[in-house]
């Protein structure tokens, strides 16, 4: 059978499957583990193929996977399938505390499924207003797990996520259509298919395309949370339950970005490297500052992730940015560090909630005392985002800084350097607040939490680190590749 | 068959005015009905004008789930919370619609004039009406503060891109506007459903009120 229909039936049939499931919490556990290991497998099965070089594609190509996709298909399945075996541990706790019954956990669980269905959907198209409809399809997927209360505050972030989402990505369906319009007649081939207009950009006429990127910005760059159309970012990270919230940031965000890429590749072949460059740096120096700006003010945990999460969008615009293949290569690295670093932070947070019953950190201390365990690990993911030696997000963040002293920018490496300042100075002094000191609030939970349950949270923090010493040759090659079919040598 | 298709156009253009502007949910969800059935005669006058087969399934199509289900279902929201009259816009019930139509008047003649370049059909008044229809959608979201009267504004920058889309991208792939369709009755369910939520916490369906989340 061939791989992408697995991709395209798996996950879906595994949601309705668990939709049917009894309402019994054993069998509902195991069963989430269990398929969501199948997809998984399903997922990197394909992305192996694409590290032979084998070509994937399906129904005339409407779908296909190239090295690119294959990237960000296997953040789906890694980062996926540790977040949602962590969610099971999660999902249980909310049940022991009367915050969601079992039928809500069951609908929670099977919705994750239709969830990753559609971020897998959005990776492997090869249609572009088809990839259009997959990304709007992950907000409609995730909406109700973010809204899994029926409290005010919950309400309020559903409400946002999709009205706001939304209305972006109609502008990034515009920027489709425009694409369709201006390219057809003038592209081998089908020209609503991203590998015609790829290979065909120079004959599409550039003002249509320059508008067409900015159009997709607007659209996916909401979607992606970039600046200023970020707002209901920090509002749904923070209030979604902890596993959803590893997912939004740790997979869906990049999805997202994923959408613009494609766009800013057709762009870049068709009008030019500098056109897109421009636009993305003015974008993720913005994204940056904004982001830097509210984090120093946050003391809800949950919400400082969310404003790191628009950060470090805004070091993925910003190194596909800086100059040429080193920083479209570190972009690409990113999403990946990225992934599994804000995956294991907001997992970190579920932990943390149990423990003092509170996302406020200045109710928070003396966590190394009360979880160790919990502590380093919170501190595995505050060092890899502000990009200590060592953590996976220093790689990118490094190789930003090489592309743009090896083209001379040194503006841009001072501004991209006082952004990062900001952003570490803020981080460890959220990180000293809550894990030393006396605690000034009350423990609820007194005690660390059981290896079986922060097994997923381990295997995150062993990633992070193994991304930030080792260099994996398949990932690599995936990366050369899609810089390799991007920025055209 | 090109006059039929600018009067129906401008049809449309006033069918949304209506849907932003009228106060009754009742009144609102009647014209963006009247305002789907008008983009329905569009598509088939392009078929009829052009010879384009897919447009006559795409007229099926948006017959049965947009001037049918879509608002059968928004009717049926509205009666099930017992609303009759939206909450106050931002700027008042008068400025409001000034404002959204001063400005999407403006935008489109922006928009029109790059999109009639690309084209696949050259009509003037429909692409036009295209922009403007999605600019009312637009400001709706922004100006409403009624969650109902939000829904509209997505049902109604949905048509413009349904114009838009059958303009401009008529010959794409049939998945490709089944997967924007299918895409557009989930986001109404969805957004139905917290309606009801939102109407049940709040006890209003004023979104000016969702202010918990700040920082």
């Amino acid at each position: 059978m061939n791989t992408l229909l697995l991709i395209l039936t798996i996950p879906f049939i595994f949601g309705v499957i668990m939709f049917l499931m009894p309402l019994q919490y054993n069998v509902l556990k195991k069963s989430h583990i269990f398929l969501n290991l199948i997809v998984s497998g399903v997922l990197l099965n394909a992305v192996g193929k694409v590290v032979h070089e084998e070509e994937l594609s399906l129904f005339n190509h409407f779908f296909f996977l190239d090295s690119l996709g294959a990237i960000f298909l296997s953040l789906i399945a890694i980062t996926g399938l540790l977040v949602n075996i962590y969610a099971t541990t999660y999902m249980k706790w909310e049940l022991e505390d009367g915050h969601i019954d079992l039928r809500g956990v069951k609908n929670y669980f099977a919705l994750s499924f239709i969830f990753t269905w559609t971020m897998s959907l959005s990776v492997i198209c090869n249609n572009m207003a088809f990839m259009w409809a997959a990304i709007e399809a992950t907000t409609l997927a995730s909406v109700f797990l973010v809204a899994v209360k029926k409290d005010k505050k919950s309400t309020e972030s559903g409400y946002k996520y999709i009205v706001l989402c939304s209305i972006g990505l109609a502008f990034a369906l515009y920027a489709t259509i425009l694409l369709y319009a201006a390219a057809n007649g003038k592209v081998d081939g089908e020209a609503m298919l991203y590998t015609n207009l790829l290979a065909n950009a120079e004959n599409i006429d550039t003002m249509a395309l320059k508008l067409v990127f900015i159009f997709a910005l607007i659209g996916f760059g909401t979607k992606a949370g970039l600046a200023p159309t970020h707002t209901w970012l920090p509002d749904v990270h923070a209030e979604g339950p902890a596993p959803t919230s590893a997912l939004l940031s740790g997979v869906l965000l990049k999805c997202a970005m994923l959408g613009l890429i494609r766009y800013y590749a057709i762009v870049a072949n068709g009008v030019g490297l500098e056109f897109v460059q421009m636009i993305m740096l003015v974008s993720g120096t913005l994204t940056l500052f904004i982001a830097a700006f509210f984090l120093i003010r946050q003391h809800n945990v949950k919400r400082m992730f969310a404003y790191h999460s628009i950060a470090h969008m805004g070091v993925i615009a910003f190194g596909l940015g800086v100059s040429g293949t080193i920083g479209f290569f570190a972009a690409l690295f990113h999403c990946a560090a990225h992934s599994f670093t804000k995956a294991l932070a907001f997992c970190s947070t579920g932990n943390i909630a149990k423990i003092y019953g509170t996302k406020d950190m200045t109710k928070m201390g003396s966590m190394i005392r009360i979880a160790p365990v919990t502590a380093v690990l919170f501190g595995i993911a505050i060092c890899s985002l502000v990009g200590v030696p060592g953590f996976a997000i220093f790689v990118s963040e490094f190789l930003i800084f090489k592309a743009a002293a090896l083209d001379g920018q040194y503006l841009l490496m001072a501004i991209f350097a006082i952004a990062l300042a900001i952003i570490f100075i803020a981080d460890f002094s959220h990180f000293f607040l809550a894990t030393f000191g006396k605690v000034e609030g009350k423990v609820v939970h007194n005690s660390e939490m059981k290896l079986s349950e922060n097994l997923p949270l381990l295997a995150l923090a062993f990633l992070i680190i193994a991304f930030g010493v080792w260099q994996f040759e398949s990932f690599t090659f995936l990366l050369d590749e899609s810089v390799k079919t991007i920025i055209k040598q | 068959m090109a006059n039929i298709l600018d009067i129906v156009t401008v049809l449309m253009m006033g069918t949304s005015f209506a849907v932003f502007g009228l106060r009754k949910y009742k009144y609102s969800i009647g014209a963006y009905a009247l305002q789907t059935l008008l983009l329905v005669i569009v598509f088939l006058t392009l078929h009829f004008k052009y010879g384009s087969h897919e447009l006559l399934v795409w007229a099926i199509t948006a017959f049965v789930v947009k001037v049918i289900c879509v608002p059968y279902y928004l009717f049926r929201l509205v009666k099930k919370l017992g609303l009759v009259v939206e909450d106050e816009p931002v700027g008042g019930f008068f400025i409001s619609p000034v404002v959204a139509l001063s400005f999407s008047l403006a935008i489109a003649m922006m928009f029109y004039k790059v999109f009639i370049h690309f084209s696949l059909f050259q009509d003037v008044l429909p692409l036009y009406a295209a922009s403007f229809v999605f600019m009312m959608g637009i400001f709706g979201f922004i100006l409403r503060n009624s969650f109902i009267k939000q829904i509209l504004s997505y049902c109604l920058f949905e048509n413009g891109i349904h114009l838009s889309l059958a303009l401009m991208a008529y010959n794409s792939h049939e998945l490709v506007e089944i997967g924007i369709l299918t895409d557009a009755v989930f986001a109404v369910l969805i957004m139905g459903i917290l309606a009801k939520r939102f109407y049940a916490t709040y006890e209003s369906l004023d979104t000016s009120k969702a202010i918990n989340l700040k920082g």
